[in-house]
């Protein structure tokens, strides 16, 4: 791998680890705001926006935590695409369905994101989990 | 190069089940609450997804007040009369059929609400909820943390009784 691909791998994992890592712990801070936004997107029955809310925050810690210490890149990577084209798609049925809601995405009860803010940011941490996964694979 | 791609998903799937299980231990109390409350609750006459109102937090709680919802406070009357948010209804769900008629006709059903009482360890303001909805009231909310968190926020608070 040239040595431009691995400053770009570092860059882009190092990003993409402290962008999962803040949003799970901010979010872990306050479960209940967070099930109140989870709530929002009307998708689940009652108690399931609070199992969602409770379990999402460490997923997004261990994958971010794991891609910051450059152990597990490639599984941490994957997991990271996953929620994010989960994310997207529920972004998505928000769009369509015309709901006014705050994303959800870091600090719970912060200031209102929009769906398509939020859309296009997790566009480009979906194209850095993409370039985190792709890359590694290079290494080895 | 297969069981190189395996490796990689079973290890991806032992993440989301390692910060499931870390999640859900750390805020037991949170969900099993929640879980509590839903299966206590009244059949609902609508469909599940309408017949419970939604959770709100204290950010949220404030804007829709500033919005036109009416807070209403699920307490009992002497828990209101000692403190409650600025412009609150009292319905205490202990007396809710004496008090419901008067409220069914002086709110319309087309305003939204924001139920409390006093927290985490109080389901009235969460029963009330549902039986708003039941009743036709379209948007309905609770402030799930309660009067406690409103009055540690240092929030105005009145104190007249009703």
């Amino acid at each position: 791998m040239s040595r431009a691909a691995k400053i770009i791998y570092h860059v882009a994992r190092v990003v993409l680890g402290l962008t999962f890592l803040y949003a799970g712990l901010i979010k872990s801070e306050d479960v209940t705001t967070f099930a109140g936004q989870v709530a929002n997107y009307k998708i689940l029955p009652y108690s399931w926006n609070f199992v969602v809310a409770a379990s999402v925050p460490y997923v997004e810690m261990i994958a971010g935590f794991l891609l910051l210490i450059n152990r597990r890149v490639r599984p941490a990577a994957l997991v990271c695409i996953g929620m994010l084209v989960v994310f997207m798609i529920l972004l998505g049925s928000v769009i369509l369905r015309g709901l006014d809601i705050d994303c959800g995405c870091f600090k719970p009860g912060g200031q209102g994101t929009s769906a398509w803010v939020a859309m296009g940011r997790d566009a480009g941490l979906l194209l850095l989990s993409g370039l985190v996964y792709a890359l590694r694979g290079r290494f080895h | 190069m297969d069981w190189e791609r395996e490796r990689i998903l079973l290890e991806a799937f032992l993440i989301v089940c390692v910060g499931v299980m870390l999640g859900l231990s750390f805020n037991f109390q949170a969900v099993f609450h929640a879980f509590d409350l839903e299966r206590n609750a009244p059949p609902p006459l609508t469909s599940p997804s309408e017949a419970f109102p939604l959770p709100a937090d204290l950010a949220t709680t404030r804007s829709l007040l500033d919005e036109g919802a009416l807070a209403v406070d699920a307490r009992l009357p002497e828990d209101f009369a000692a403190g409650h948010v600025p412009q609150a209804r009292s319905l205490p769900w202990a007396d809710v059929e004496a008090a419901l008629p008067a409220f069914l006709n002086e709110v319309p059903r087309s305003r939204p609400l924001l139920l409390y009482c006093s927290g985490f360890g109080c389901s009235d303001s969460f029963d009330l909820g549902q039986r708003l909805i039941r009743e036709g009231y379209q948007t309905v909310y609770v402030f799930e943390d309660g009067f406690p968190a409103w009055e540690a926020a240092g929030l105005s608070i009145s104190r007249e009784a009703q």
